[in-house]
């Protein structure tokens, strides 16, 4: 099964096998591309890969199950991704993890019946002097509070 | 070689060569350090932490696999702190792998196990819920278990598809606790070699679907053999289980594993050859059979022997064509040679050079020739390639040169030479191990032991001289080739009068100006190289 | 005023742009050095300026680029670490934010005197936003006619590239970074042959931290003495520290080598929150053994911090007032550590979930004295027994954790509840 390249895509692909031409160094700017593009890397992508790159697609899934970013299953429109590392919880993760949790009635690692959120706990942001820190879809958001979290989530389409 | 350097490993001082490990030097002289990931075919990848020993200098432990000697190190493997630590790293294996040994298949020959009884032996700290994992007892191939819980993720089979067999089936997916060995989803081994991934399993993470369950292993025994599936000549242990045949069916032998020989097959065989043992035990034929008013039946072996003397008898030799196996021992042929070519002056002798050339082979270990010895007919009988003859043409041979005898030694004739041959009252003579469609309508089939039940040698496509040995009976009144046509020659009045093996060995090695080279006295046991 | 040298533009509006940086000065040392300096001179003052790898080991950097060989006929690779990833650091993330071009400079100086021709930046994958700064940051370099071929018109040529991560501490050790960049898992090479030798795609190659790229414009202007007099001895520079936690102030702080550590935490950092006490603090990101309030009294550089039982590491100083729960706080750096153990390893793999499983179970109430020598048992058995670092950094803070507060593990397992909470 094949999986269909947007014109824009098939552009990146092509920049990325250019900036990277040597061996499998190809492989994380593609899952990145494509996961940016379609959200999650799937089977069929991996063997896309596998096939762009010249590898066996196991060589290219261990890549994409090594990386926590790669997600190997659908997420929400919005992937919010709290960090639950150590400054974080001294800031106050626990009670922020919770608020979301029950904002969106969904535990970590699930995402809301309408598909719009999906909630994970990930490691150190590197965004310690804002702790507590979210990320959602590649923005940072710090120094929470519940009405903060109230005003980003509920200013999210 | 070169220069050795000196290197002190538990106080005992060592030569050896630059370059080399510290396992490799240790292994070399009968030092035993624990290991798994290591394997001395693939590529080091010292992820396993068991090899770790004191090097002096070193502020940690160094891993023996991946470290290198050099000129005066002082190694040491027996000290209190490597013992703790060898002692931890297989609890932190065990902490996560089933401990229900009784069940497992590879129990007897498991690396935990082994280790466990020198190393282990601990009051087990672990008492929490051990890690789940995906995929309990999955085929992932035709011959290959999965079983991810038993995995100690050494990566060994990994590297085997990577390195060796460079076919990349096999992944480690996922990271940290929670890897997991796997075949990309939906597909499966897809290489000739899969049952070397089940060998250099240290565990029951990967185990031999053929295999499994059929025996325990403790029950087994092995000999060394030569692999006669190809021309390769793949070295091989065949394990047999002499204590409880009733259990099996009557089968013997149970599995092939390979034997290292650098000069060969390194340390793997192909799963033809591996799963090709099934012929030793099944569809033999086990005693002769005589053919009256077109039935066979069951005759003694003096009878049968004495038919097939009758039968040489009555046909001069012009009229008589024998067809040799490449699947006969050097000393079988040598034999053959003395009795038909030599006493019985036949010149029809001819090796069928039907499938010789099958096409199929590969870059490491499989050759397109199915024969483990068409280079010992050739050094044997002196002939080329270019003499064999093509059994399509066997029809129109016999007729031009009124053929009334032949004499097949395991070959499947065609169709058209069967029906020939029958039309025609052409005495059909079967010598062979198992029935095939010829066999079965020979006028007289005698019995022949196959390589795993007789002392032997084969020469394989790079022309090395290899021996082997054997502890299993003959089935039935099989019997050698060579002990066949020695008994024949006394009925026929010129005995070759061979009392052994050894004489027939000794007399071929003296005789056969190919192998004029051959010490048997200082004999490699890696094989020795010939000439054509 | 103490000297910056990192911070020095952090205050100046539109600081990462590079007309900015340039009517500040930018790339005259760049120039100066490919222009008016021979790599081995540019060498010999990095090797006095003593300045140490600020990605967490202090290796001295000169010496590390010393190693590459010469005449291999391969190219020279330099690998910028980015992937700023040990708990409580973000000091990097500064730099790619507010002078990205402080950090190119020092690439295209570095990338000479090592005779690279090509560089890479391997940046976290989290660093979205950086990430696309940084790379404006290049192009305008690119434009500039500092990055590309013939670079001040010496001939000399330098490609630069940033290849993102994907979300795995473990590609900030030197090693794994060198397998993600060549599109593979992050799993660290076992040592010897080390990267110097045989690195990205087999060539020699030096990892550098973006903080120790970011320090090089500065040695070249103003001299290596001028950078070793800044710290005590052998530690040569300012440093940035990265401070978080219970401060009033959380955030990156430049000082020189040997700032003292309680200056840092009730000064710069504005003090403990609320008022509360200090109770203990990581000085050098989550890996280092962990201080108690009464050993605090230390100055910041790599001896001084060595000498305390501790590390210097990244410079992340992480500030623990007196609620904290000690218990659950190494708890979070177990789960850290077991979420980013690449698997290769046995001690490391098997031994984190084993530790965390332990460690959750006494949170959750169900634990036994005998716990707390467990999991010490555990982490000793890690400690120098992997193939990277990341065992012992997953080992340290529980032995010193359980070393510095072991009645805090002890009450909470055997009375089933946080001694402090």
């Amino acid at each position: 099964m094949s999986i269909e390249i947007s014109e824009n895509l098939r552009k990146k692909i092509e920049e990325i096998k250019n900036k990277f031409p040597t061996g499998k160094s190809p492989i994380l700017p593609l899952l990145h591309a494509f996961q940016d593009e379609l959200g999650y890397i799937s089977l069929e992508v991996e063997e896309e890969i596998a096939n762009i790159v010249g590898v066996s697609p196991v060589y290219v899934r261990e890549v994409s199950t090594f990386y926590s970013m790669f997600n190997n299953q659908p997420v929400g429109k919005y992937h919010i991704q709290v960090c639950g590392n150590i400054t974080c919880w001294l800031r106050g993760y626990d009670e922020i993890v919770e608020y979301i949790k029950k904002k969106l009635g969904i535990d970590i690692g699930e995402t809301t019946s309408d598909g719009k959120f999906t909630l994970s706990r990930v490691e150190c942001l590197g965004m310690c002097d804002h702790a507590p820190v979210m990320q959602i879809n590649g923005d940072f958001y710090g120094d929470l509070t519940f009405e903060k979290i109230d005003e980003i989530l509920d200013s999210l389409e | 070689m070169g220069e050795k350097i000196k290197i002190t490993i538990n106080g005992k001082e060592l030569l050896a060569t630059p370059g080399k490990t510290i396992l490799q030097v240790a292994e070399e002289n009968g030092i035993e350090i624990p290991h798994y990931c290591y394997h001395p075919g693939l590529p080091v990848a010292g992820n396993c932490r068991m090899c770790l020993v004191e090097v002096e200098g070193a502020r940690k432990l160094q891993t023996a696999c991946s470290t290198k000697i050099s000129d005066g190190m002082v190694v040491r493997t027996n000290t209190p702190q490597v013992r703790e630590t060898v002692k931890q790293v297989l609890e932190f294996l065990l902490i996560n792998h089933p401990l229900d040994c009784p069940v497992c298949d590879q129990a007897g020959e498991c690396g935990l196990q082994d280790y466990y009884m020198v190393y282990g032996q601990y009051d087990p700290k672990f008492i929490e819920n051990k890690n789940k994992k995906s995929k309990k007892a999955t085929p992932i191939g035709k011959y290959v278990m999965l079983d991810q819980e038993r995995c100690i993720l050494c990566a060994r089979c990994v590297r085997f598809t990577r390195f060796i067999t460079k076919t990349e089936e096999l992944g480690i997916f996922n990271r940290g606790d929670h890897s997991e060995l796997d075949v990309y989803p939906g597909k499966e081994l897809n290489n000739r070699y899969t049952g070397n991934l089940v060998d250099i399993c240290p565990v029951g993470a990967l185990t031999c679907r053929d295999f499994r369950f059929q025996c325990r292993v403790w029950y087994l025994e092995e000999f060394d053999s030569i692999c006669p599936g190809c021309s390769r000549g793949c070295n091989i242990k065949i394990y047999y289980n002499p204590h409880r045949p009733h259990k099996a069916e009557g089968k013997r032998v149970l599995r092939f594993k390979p034997r290292p020989n650098l000069k060969v097959n390194r340390y793997w065989m192909c799963d033809d050859g591996r799963y090709g043992y099934k012929f030793i035990d099944e569809n033999r034929i086990m005693y002769p059979l005589l053919k009256e008013n077109g039935k066979q039946s069951e005759i003694y072996y003096d009878e049968a022997l004495k038919k097939f003397a009758d039968y040489l008898k009555e046909n001069i030799p012009d009229r008589v064509i024998y067809l040799l196996s490449a699947n006969s021992t050097n000393e079988e042929l040598y034999v053959t040679k003395k009795f038909f070519v030599e006493n019985y002056e036949l010149e029809n002798i001819f090796l069928p050079a039907e499938d010789i050339f099958t096409g199929d082979k590969d870059d490491l270990l499989i050759t397109e020739d199915k024969h483990p010895n068409t280079n010992g007919v050739k050094a044997i009988f002196n002939i080329l390639y270019k003499d064999f003859i093509k059994l399509d043409e066997l029809r129109e041979m016999i007729e031009r040169k009124s053929i009334s005898l032949l004499i097949v030694n395991r070959h499947e004739l065609l169709d058209e030479v069967l029906e020939y041959v029958r039309e025609n009252n052409v005495k059909l003579v079967y010598l062979g191990t198992n029935f095939n469609k010829t066999a079965k309508v020979a006028d007289l089939v005698i019995p022949i032991s196959v390589f795993a039940e007789k002392e032997g040698s084969f020469i394989n496509v790079d022309k090395l001289f290899q021996m082997f040995t054997s502890r299993l009976e003959p089935l039935g009144v099989s019997v050698p080739e060579w002990v066949l046509f020695n008994n024949l020659s006394e009925i026929l009045e010129y005995p070759l009068s061979y009392s052994s093996y050894k004489t027939v060995l000794k007399q071929m090695i003296s005789e056969v100006v190919g192998f004029k080279n051959i010490d048997l006295n200082n004999f490699d046991k890696y094989g020795e190289m010939v000439e054509l | 005023m103490s000297v910056k040298i990192l911070t020095k533009h952090f205050g100046i509006k539109d600081s990462h742009k590079i007309n900015v940086y340039m009517k500040n000065g930018g790339y005259k040392q760049a120039e100066k050095a490919l222009k008016e300096m021979k790599p081995e001179e540019i060498l010999e003052e990095v090797k006095k300026s003593n300045l140490r790898g600020r990605g967490g080991a202090g290796f001295p950097t000169g010496l590390k680029w010393s190693f590459v060989p010469k005449d291999t006929g391969k190219p020279v690779y330099l690998c910028v670490n980015s992937d700023e990833s040990e708990p409580g650091t973000f000091k990097d993330r500064h730099i790619l934010e507010k002078d990205p071009h402080m950090l190119i400079e020092g690439i295209i100086i570095t990338s000479y005197t090592i005779g690279a021709n090509e560089a890479y930046i391997y940046i976290r994958g989290e660093y979205y936003p950086q990430a696309i700064r940084l790379q404006e940051a290049i192009e305008e370099a690119y434009q500039k006619g500092f990055l590309g071929e013939n670079i001040f018109g010496t001939g000399y040529k330098l490609d630069l590239k940033i290849y993102r991560g994907a979300g795995a501490y473990i590609c900030g050790e030197e090693t794994a970074l060198l397998e993600s960049i060549e599109g593979k898992k992050g799993k660290p090479r076992l040592k010897p042959p080390f990267p110097a030798a045989v690195g990205l795609y087999d060539c020699p190659t030096v990892i550098n931290n973006v903080e120790t790229i970011a320090d090089i414009p500065t040695i070249v202007e103003k001299g290596g003495e001028w950078f070793a007099s800044l710290g005590p001895e052998r530690n040569g520079g300012t440093k940035l520290f990265a401070v978080s936690g219970h401060v009033n102030k959380p955030g990156v702080y430049e000082h020189e080598m040997g700032y003292p550590l309680m200056k840092l935490i009730n000064e710069d950092a504005g003090g403990i929150l609320d008022g509360l006490k200090l109770k203990a603090v990581i000085p050098g990101g989550s890996s280092v053994p962990i201080l108690r309030a009464e050993e605090c009294d230390i100055n910041l550089d790599y001896d001084s911090v060595m000498k305390a039982g501790s590390m210097l590491g990244s410079g992340a100083v992480i500030v623990m007032s007196e609620k904290t729960c000690m218990v659950k706080a190494l708890s979070r750096l177990i789960h850290f550590y077991k979420d980013e153990s690449c698997g290769q390893c046995t001690p490391c793999r098997e031994g984190t979930g084993w530790m965390l499983k332990i460690i959750n179970r006494i949170i959750a109430g169900k634990g036994r004295k005998e716990d707390v020598d467990t999991l010490y048992y555990i982490a000793k058995g890690i400690m120098g027994h992997t193939v990277c670092p990341l065992g012992d950094a997953a080992a340290m803070p529980v032995i010193s954790f359980i070393n510095k507060f072991r009645d805090e593990f002890e009450y909470y397992a055997i009375n089933k509840k946080s001694m402090v909470e």
